[in-house]
């Protein structure tokens, strides 16, 4: 069974997302050959359409400020470096820059990938914040058909 | 090492056996522990001592607090957790079968602190997560402080 073949790996780039990485480094031992990093935008001065993909569809930057242009071809580079560091681990790799609601644009690419696995770090917020906003992980956890590996602190 | 030793919470039911073939697949990546642990809820078995029942004769020994049927039931399901572990260690990796009364998160957190447990590998139904029946299992999602694989199992069993 390919139960880890294929792998959504959800990124912030922050530090917790950083100790994801390793976990997704870690299952190309339990048959890991694919990888689908993502990342998903959900701050921009102009309101796009849900689910715009901002890796292919550049005409969109048009209508955006030159700072929100910036910003994001700085997180496609970043996505980049993720991807050559993926592929030196002999892992085939692709990349999703999206705009919309995170944990629904998450999904959405796990189900269009077919992935078998969700690999994502989880924040804790405060109680209150969590019983009225819901968390990005459990709403993936929620929503997902597939597993999903929350990574909650540092290995030590 | 990042699967070196799992802790697989586990209830005889569909959603918990949904687990184990992942964390089968985890020895690949390191895995060289399992702990099957299996939760007494107060509202299903009413108050135990709490300490960890992990062999036969303490089991059998709680004829003594609760109702024979009880410990039968809890006996049946130390079995059938073994015959889950037996599996593992065909595979060569060591196990470890356990159960405490308590509250579901709680059991399950302080277990995994205690031990040193590197991920939690947890089965639930897609049911169990539903707006209206979002307690339990996120309750155990908040109290870990530790990477948890969750597999969903899409039908609760009838």
């Amino acid at each position: 069974m390919p139960l880890f073949k294929k792998v959504l790996y959800s990124t912030d780039f922050s530090p917790l997302a950083e100790v994801a990485l390793e976990y997704v480094k870690k299952l190309k031992e339990a048959g890991e050959e694919e990888v689908v990093v993502v990342h998903v935008v959900d701050d921009l001065s102009v309101e796009l359409p849900e689910g715009t993909d901002l890796i292919k569809e550049k005409e969109v930057y048009k209508i955006l400020p030159e700072v929100d242009q910036e910003y994001l071809l700085d997180l496609v580079e970043r996505l980049n470096s993720i991807k050559e560091l993926l592929e030196k681990e002999n892992l085939k790799v692709k990349t999703y820059l999206k705009y919309g609601n995170i944990p629904k644009q998450i999904v959405s690419v796990a189900d269009e990938e077919k992935v078998n696995l969700i690999v994502m770090g989880a924040h804790g917020k405060g109680l209150l914040t969590e019983l009225l906003l819901g968390s990005v992980s459990t709403d993936v956890i929620r929503e997902a058909k597939c597993p999903v590996l929350i990574v909650k602190r540092r290995e030590e | 090492m990042l699967f070196e030793k799992v802790l697989y919470p586990f209830d005889g039911k569909k959603a918990s056996l949904e687990v184990k073939p992942y964390v089968l697949k985890l020895k690949e990546a390191g895995c060289k522990e399992v702990h099957l642990l299996y939760v007494l809820v107060p509202s299903e078995w009413g108050i135990l001592a709490k300490e960890e029942y992990d062999c036969i004769e303490k089991i059998e020994a709680l004829k003594a607090a609760i109702e024979e049927g009880f410990v039968d039931a809890l006996l049946r399901m130390f079995k059938k957790m073994e015959e889950v572990a037996s599996e593992f260690e065909k595979e060569g990796v060591k196990t470890k079968v356990v159960m405490i009364p308590g509250e579901l998160d709680e059991v399950i957190s302080e277990y995994a602190k205690k031990n040193d447990v590197k991920l939690v590998a947890l089965g639930i139904t897609s049911e169990s997560l539903s707006f209206f029946r979002v307690g339990k299992v996120l309750d155990i999602i908040k109290a870990l402080d530790r990477p948890i694989l969750i597999v969903k199992s899409p039908e609760e069993e009838g």
